[in-house]
């Protein structure tokens, strides 16, 4: 049978706005989920979508890619991988799969309200395939950890850490529900389709993958980069959205969105996807080192396509890229200390080999946080373990979520950046977390961080066990070191043979 | 890497395969639609970055004839993991690019 080719019809078959009898135009678009900003619909009539797929392609597509990741999974299951691979890298798919699998169930909806709420015939279309996508995300990222509860009631953690308020679960919450699920369409598409997919979920989901491979975990490497030419098509939905934005004299707005979608991403990355490269993943298998990887998909690959969409390197930039130096190192140094908080086993990533490496990725690490490293195992070796555990709960920012972190040794700089907004007193750990918040301070100043809760009395008894109970971490599920100090040892051999 | 802030001022764009036999084809395809350009090739095992300066087209004739059989445009979607430049696709070809030179 002869079928038309997609190109004839796609244009007309997707221009789907008409002229509304019953409802008015605000009414079928309400601005608070549409976002048109007062820009007229014919211009938005204007968005297009570079990459048009039509429902038959994307089925056919999309069978391919599970069938590609799923036939990985079954072929390599017999293998038992995750039975010899390192507890680093268990840590690093445990910690990825509670971080991300029932957000992708978010940005389900995120996607739905684009597909219902966008001017943009072209964008709703574009999103309705979104949603499918975001969905096929979380069942694929629920069902593979699942395979391993037989294993560790850590796994479970794929679905039940958005479901706690363990600290990391707050962070992770307070990003994504900011970017995605309280955002109107054409926010979404610009912070969620264009700061975050275009950029970050390349480090997670790509950047991540080439470990997965180097450490012959292919089931995983299969699986995430998968998910990410889901990803590499509907995050061109930001881009349309940001040209008529800028050409309807809004780029200002256009480009506060951007940037505040990349701070926040930035840092939530800093303890996520930091410390699991530089840190969990074993010293043979990094293919490079987190600052390598974020130099090529953000700092040269990201910042680029802002440039030629006729935005700005965000005000910001200085300090990101410095950061990248620091941030992840004291996230990194925090968790682990922290390590009960979390439904992973930390690996602390500091024997003699890994210290070397850190040295040679990041000069000065030795005289820095390597001196924290010293004392952890000099405890350790002493028999101590009691005094690298903590007893209370570190200060956290209240944009971020996270540690208000500094770079230790002779030049401690740890520094908080302190607001007072309506009589209350909210600290931050960076200019840029409070910058953000005061771009909108009604979205944010209700939100009360873990610290915020603990001092309110929410959390009882009002101590460490307590604080842990709160977060909905049970035995077997709370972190500990994952090579059980095995790295230490190696000091003390050390020090005997010397 | 010796001034990361100016980092981004290139103009290197194309896509990024996380493998299958596309992503050969696509290296060969890339090489026959930009005989002008060099084409270079950045293999980092779970993904390969293809690259040309400024522009790069892959067409869906060379595809054909680099994998030897029939190819639809949008196929290449099943391994496209990632991109540099901007993008447009038609059925015959598929286009990576910068509107500005830096």
């Amino acid at each position: 049978m002869y079928q038309i080719p997609r190109a004839e019809w796609y244009d007309l078959t997707r221009a789907t706005n008409w002229t509304y009898s019953y409802v008015t135009e605000d009414e079928m678009f309400p601005e608070e989920m549409s976002g048109a900003r007062g820009i007229p619909i014919e211009e938005w009539e204007t968005y297009d979508e570079p990459y048009k797929v039509s429902y038959p392609e994307y089925v056919a597509i999309q069978r391919e890619k599970d069938a590609g990741a799923y036939s990985v999974k079954a072929a390599l299951e017999r293998d038992a991988y995750v039975d010899r691979a390192d507890p680093g890298w268990i840590s690093t798919m445990i910690a990825h799969y509670g971080a991300i699998a029932v957000n992708e169930y978010a940005a389900s909806l995120a996607e739905g309200r684009m597909a219902r709420f966008a001017k943009a015939p072209g964008n709703r279309n574009m999103a309705t395939f979104g949603t499918l996508d975001e969905n096929r995300h979380g069942q694929i990222q629920l069902f593979f950890p699942h395979a391993n509860i037989k294993r560790s009631r850590q796994w479970d953690w794929a679905h039940k850490a958005m479901h706690t308020n363990d600290w990391a679960s707050i962070a992770a919450r307070a990003f994504f529900d900011d970017i995605m699920l309280c955002r109107d369409a054409v926010a979404v598409s610009i912070m969620l389709t264009f700061g975050f997919e275009t950029g970050f979920t390349n480090m997670q989901f790509l950047g991540l993958a080439a470990d997965a491979s180097e450490a012959g975990d292919h089931t995983f490497a299969s699986l995430i980069s998968s998910v990410q030419t889901d990803e590499a098509r509907h995050a061109q939905q930001g881009g349309p959205s940001l040209k008529i934005l800028i050409a309807n004299g809004h780029k200002e707005e256009a480009q506060k969105l951007v940037d505040v979608s990349i701070w926040r991403a930035w840092k939530l990355f800093s303890v996520l996807t930091g410390p699991i490269m530089d840190y969990y993943t074993p010293l043979e298998h990094r293919s490079q080192s987190f600052k390598e990887f974020m130099v090529e998909w953000i700092i040269i690959q990201f910042e680029r396509q802002l440039a030629d969409l006729g935005l700005d390197a965000p005000w910001f930039w200085d300090d990101l890229v410095n950061d990248l130096d620091v941030t992840h190192h004291g996230m990194h140094l925090g968790v682990w200390y922290w390590r009960p908080t979390v439904w992973w086993n930390p690996a602390a990533g500091a024997s003699p080999e890994d210290r070397e490496w850190l040295e040679e990725k990041y000069p000065g690490w030795n005289k820095t946080w390597g001196k924290c490293w010293d004392v952890i195992t000099d405890n350790l070796n002493n028999g101590r373990e009691d005094l690298t555990l903590p007893e209370t709960l570190p200060y956290v920012c209240n944009m971020c979520q996270l540690p208000i972190v500094g770079t230790p040794g002779n030049e401690w700089n740890v520094q908080d950046f302190p607001l007072e907004f309506e009589g209350r007193l909210y600290h931050f750990g960076s200019k840029a977390d409070r910058w953000c918040f005061e771009q909108d301070p009604e979205r944010y100043k209700e939100h009360q961080n873990l610290i915020d809760r603990f001092l309110a009395g929410e959390i009882q008894p009002a101590d460490l066990p307590g604080a842990l109970a709160y977060m909905g971490l049970g035995p077997g599920e709370m972190g500990k070191d994952a090579h059980d100090y095995a790295w230490a040892e190696a000091f003390k051999k050390q020090a005997e043979v010397a | 890497m010796s001034n990361l802030n100016d980092a981004y001022k290139q103009n290197k764009v194309g896509p990024i395969f996380n493998g299958g036999d596309v992503a050969q084809a696509a290296i060969e395809a890339a090489e026959w639609d930009n005989p002008d350009k060099e084409i270079t090739i950045d293999d980092k095992g779970a993904y390969v970055r293809i690259s040309a300066e400024q522009e790069m087209i892959i067409t869906r004739e060379s595809m054909e004839e680099a994998l030897g059989r029939d190819f639809q445009m949008n196929e290449i979607e099943i391994h496209l993991g990632s991109m540099a430049g901007q993008i447009e696709v038609t059925p015959e070809q598929i286009r990576f690019f910068f509107e500005k030179t830096l």
